[in-house]
């Protein structure tokens, strides 16, 4: 109950600019797409229609980024109030992740305007919609947990976050399709756990892209391993966190 | 809800059983020669941990008021930040029997750019109150605060001394048995202080029990009866407040006869 009054607040913030939270994905898809699509006319990268692909997994791509980029400034901005208060400290990260996931569903509708302008309905496999947000939460939650512990221990892991955020955005299939990497990489990139849960979410619109099965279950599997070994991290460190914030 | 675990056996309000704490401190880099200097530009900094509480046992009776004095440091605030369990020790074991209230820093947790209203609803549900309970007290935090007039303007409007007030009071409002209140967050003016203490007293009555730290001593040695004198990480004596501060007073005062010593002789 506690938790609800104070994201309340917290999202009374946010309220002015929720034209935005709509805006920036929107945006930054129709960049991308005039950039992939128009520009280069790489008619091979993704599926069709594109601009729908695109925003698709964009929406999602932003929650994550957004979520993962607040963890590890939580103690920085909430400490104070970690300080008075006997709450479970996991509390805090639990309250980031709601707004980012706020944030996440608020932006929803641009689906829903790529839809419309490009008249393409999804199948039946859109009921792993709603499983992909929930895998997804997991997953974040339990980085997140293991950020913000480890943004105690190493202040520098902040910095670091950036950069590898940076680069999972072209490493994970936000731009093109798991189709389009090479037979040998696939496996690779199936420990990548953003393609399992990128590959929920467009599996309404296009079948096909579950045509790799073993490899969605291992990046799958992988956001529970994650989401474990962030709750255990967590809680062997936060005596520490504690102490330090 | 709550990281706090109670054990509704214990007698005691809060028991240490030998509980050693370090504290992390960051220092700049200090020191001449090009190697530290270079580091020292890069603003490199210096981690290492002081130890603020070592070995410390002592237990707690419902209905006692306890004073922490000791030297400024922060092995007070730590022990205070213990007993409330905002802090976990290090080593040995802390154990509570009741609810204990941390106001400690209150009003940092202040946020600036929310209103008055919703920075008491936050930190009055931080401090573990319900929603019930906070709507309310409300009207009586406000006034004893002094900002019934300005409940929906945004904190930064507040100045200090009126957020320290603020804090004051929400904390005050918390229903518990038990509070650990560091000095600092008594302020104000005096007619504001009087009513504090005399708040602190009408409680006392009721059976509430209280830590306090502090440096200056007048204030306690109006109603503790018991004080615990901290210094160099060890329980030096756990005494009434006179005694207690005779040692402190005694301890300074070799202090200062040692350095005099040190300087006359080179």
């Amino acid at each position: 109950m506690l938790v609800l009054r104070d994201l309340q607040k917290k999202y009374t913030r946010f309220r002015l600019g929720y034209l935005w939270t709509l805006l920036e994905p929107l945006g930054m898809s129709l960049v991308l797409w005039l950039v992939f699509s128009v520009l280069l006319g790489a008619r091979a990268l993704g599926l069709q229609p594109y601009l729908l692909f695109l925003s698709v997994a964009i929406l999602p791509w932003w929650w994550f980024s957004t979520g993962i980029g607040a963890s590890t400034r939580i103690w920085r901005r909430t400490g104070t109030q970690l300080r008075i208060s006997t709450l479970p400290t996991q509390l805090w990260v639990v309250r980031a992740m709601l707004v980012s996931l706020i944030e996440f569903i608020f932006s929803l509708p641009v689906i829903l305007l790529g839809m419309a302008l490009t008249g393409f309905l999804p199948g039946p496999w859109i009921v792993m919609f709603p499983v992909a947000i929930v895998v997804q939460f997991l997953l974040m939650y339990g980085l997140s947990l293991l950020i913000a512990a480890a943004a105690v221990v190493f202040p520098d892991v902040a910095r670091l976050v950036r950069i590898v955020l940076r680069a999972m955005f072209y490493l994970s299939p936000v731009l093109y399709s798991v189709s389009n990497i090479p037979e040998g990489a696939q496996f690779i990139a199936s420990f990548n756990p953003l393609v399992g849960v990128l590959g929920l979410y467009r599996v309404g619109w296009w079948p096909e892209e579950a045509s790799t099965a073993t490899g969605y279950g291992i990046s799958l599997t992988l956001c529970l391993v994650i989401f474990v070994a962030g709750v255990l991290v967590f809680r062997k460190l936060e005596p520490r966190i504690l102490k330090e914030v | 809800m709550s990281r706090v675990a109670i054990a509704t056996d214990l007698d005691a309000v809060v028991e240490f059983d030998s509980v050693t704490m370090r504290i992390p401190r960051r220092r700049r880099r200090r020191g001449s020669g090009r190697r530290q200097r270079l580091r020292r530009i890069a603003g490199e900094v210096r981690r290492e941990e002081l130890e603020v509480l070592s070995n410390v046992s002592f237990s707690i009776q419902p209905g006692e008021s306890v004073a922490i004095i000791g030297p400024k440091g922060p092995g007070r605030q730590a022990l205070l930040r213990l007993a409330a369990g905002t802090l976990r020790p290090d080593e040995g074991q802390v154990r509570r029997g009741r609810r204990i209230v941390p106001m400690i820093e209150v009003a940092r947790a202040l946020q600036r750019f929310y209103t008055v209203r919703q920075n008491i609803f936050i930190v009055g549900g931080l401090l573990g109150m319900t929603h019930e309970h906070i709507d309310e007290a409300l009207p009586g935090i406000a006034e004893q605060a002094g900002v019934s007039n300005m409940l929906g303007r945004y904190m930064n409007a507040a100045p200090p001394a009126v957020r320290q007030k603020l804090a004051w009071s929400i904390a005050m409002s918390v229903d518990a048995d038990a509070y650990a209140i560091d000095q600092t967050l008594v302020v104000g003016e005096r007619s504001f202080r009087q009513q504090c203490w005399t708040h602190v007293d009408k409680l006392r009555e009721n059976g509430a029990t209280f830590l306090l730290s502090s440096d200056s001593p007048k204030q306690f040695r109006r109603f503790c009866g018991r004080a615990l004198y901290i210094a160099d990480g060890r329980l030096q004596a756990d005494t009434t407040v006179p005694e207690a501060l005779a040692a402190m007073r005694a301890a300074r005062k070799e202090a200062r006869d040692a350095d005099g010593a040190g300087e006359g002789t080179p």
